[in-house]
């Protein structure tokens, strides 16, 4: 098998096509140098230590609670940052062919059809609040439908792939 | 489109992951295209046929 496999694949190379084709097939997983991880966390010290005396530089009443503050609300995206920057070129390898799967499609499918029934439900639930003279603050409201908006698109998908695979 | 997708994989005796690694898209993708489910595209139609050195309509046919 693996054999005609692989003629199969100097075939398609012969033929002019890109090498990076058959790249995504041995991802690069494992290989990080010890080093980048330190990196990573050392850009993620930074950043959150700068983060964390620009909020305490705001607030000097409250110097080290508004550190402290910034500091927890900086580090997760700053660690992930240098995780990113460091870490991720080592671990992740591209999807050379990602716009010929079939997840694409299902992304799309379910996105259309989530933002029709975010759309009709936002339409009912305006009628029902007007109707009804309801009072209802508008941020409660706008984070129910991101909230809403997600929630069905992953519904969507996953209901999509289920129906495509079985 | 009806294919023999699936046939041909078999006579090679390839499983959809194989093929997958050798197109380049994701076992879902082989999957769905065998069952009929997903029309590839023309560029990776054309991959599919170079892969089984033959042309797409060999492969691929109207329903």
């Amino acid at each position: 098998m693996g054999e005609s496999l692989d003629a199969a694949r100097k075939a398609c190379f012969t033929r002019g096509m890109s090498k990076a084709y058959f790249t995504s097939t041995s991802p690069r997983r494992g290989r990080v140098p010890f080093g980048h991880y330190v990196l990573a966390l050392a850009l993620g010290a930074v950043l959150t230590i700068a983060v964390a005396l620009v909020v305490a530089a705001t607030n000097p009443d409250d110097f080290w609670l508004a550190a402290g503050i910034g500091a927890l609300c900086a580090a997760y995206p700053s660690v992930s940052l240098g995780l990113k920057v460091f870490v991720s070129n080592n671990t992740v390898s591209r999807d050379e062919r990602g716009e010929q799967s079939v997840e694409l499609l299902w992304m799309r499918q379910a996105g259309s059809g989530a933002f029709l029934d975010v759309l009709i439900a936002t339409i009912v639930a305006a009628v029902i609040v007007m109707v009804f003279r309801f009072e209802v603050d508008a941020l409660p409201v706008l984070l129910a439908l991101i909230a809403l908006s997600a929630v069905d698109a992953g519904l969507h998908y996953f209901v999509i792939r289920h129906r495509a695979l079985k | 489109m009806k294919n023999d997708l699936a046939g041909r994989r078999a006579a090679r005796d390839w499983t959809q992951a194989d093929l997958a690694a050798a197109l380049g898209v994701s076992r879902q993708t082989v999957i769905s295209i065998e069952r009929g489910r997903f029309d590839p595209s023309l560029p990776l139609a054309f991959l599919i046929a170079q892969t089984f050195d033959c042309a797409i309509e060999d492969i691929f046919t109207p329903d």
